[in-house]
């Protein structure tokens, strides 16, 4: 039964809702030619007929309107939420900007701090190599610290 | 009949209502999706000088990764402070 609201959506809701108080209006117009009409003598054959579908007419007016404020009350809703879903996405975006470029100045700091000691190394090559000889057991028990035991690499 | 089928045409159109609301995943900085490499190995020789760089850009592997996990962290932390003011 969704199909009839999806319908009636397609009908502009200005027009929608002036329909349903011109539904009420006319509803309580009847009704109210129905109690009228008792003390009109030409018009009192039209009572029986103008009474209950004035009072049908109301409900449905009523009825209808219901579902117009509901249906309004969603889509106010719906845009709401639409909102603060643009919003998180924006400040997602910010965040993660944010993140990036700390990662990138983290990165920088540490290439040119690794570059610095690693040229001093360089610098010092004779003096740590004058009274320092690497056992061959040395390389290999490092390399072994190395591996990661969990990978296939590391088992051979 | 033609009035029929586009009538029935018209209240089958009606369920292609999708929901209109739909939140999405956040995105990842591209540099947090980088996999940690495996450690370097020290070459085969007798002096230190040349095993010592290979251990200095180790330790800074270790920290790149270690970044990498604190990154992860943040992000999580910040994604979810964000998806919970949604509601």
């Amino acid at each position: 039964m969704g199909q009839i609201p999806w319908m009636l959506s397609l009908i502009p809701d200005a027009i929608l809702n002036w329909l349903y108080w011109g539904i009420i209006a006319v509803g309580i117009t009847g009704m109210f030619a129905g109690w009228l009409g008792k003390f009109i003598p030409f018009y009192g054959k039209y009572v029986g007929i103008l009474k209950p579908v004035g009072i049908a007419l109301l409900v449905l007016g009523m009825w209808l309107r219901g579902g117009y404020d509901t249906e309004m009350m969603w889509r106010a809703r719906v845009a709401e939420a639409e909102a603060k879903v643009a919003k998180a996405e924006e400040a997602s975006k910010d965040a993660n900007s944010k993140l990036e470029a700390k990662i990138k100045e983290k990165v920088k700091v540490r290439t040119e701090y690794i570059t610095t000691v690693k040229e001093r190394i360089v610098k010092d090559t004779q003096i740590i190599d004058a009274e320092c000889k690497v056992a061959p057991e040395v390389i290999k028990d490092l390399n072994d610290a190395a591996k990661n035991p969990v990978t296939k690499d590391a088992k051979k | 009949m033609n009035r029929i089928i586009l009538i029935l045409a018209l209240f089958v159109t009606g369920c292609a209502t999708s929901v209109p609301v739909a939140v999405k995943f956040p995105d990842v900085p591209s540099d947090m999706l980088v996999a940690c490499p495996d450690l370097k190995l020290a070459p085969d020789t007798t002096k230190l000088s040349e095993v010592l760089p290979v251990v200095a850009d180790n330790y800074g592997q270790y920290y790149t990764c270690k970044d990498n996990v604190d990154s992860w962290i943040d992000w999580y932390n910040s994604q979810k402070k964000i998806f919970n003011s949604i509601k």
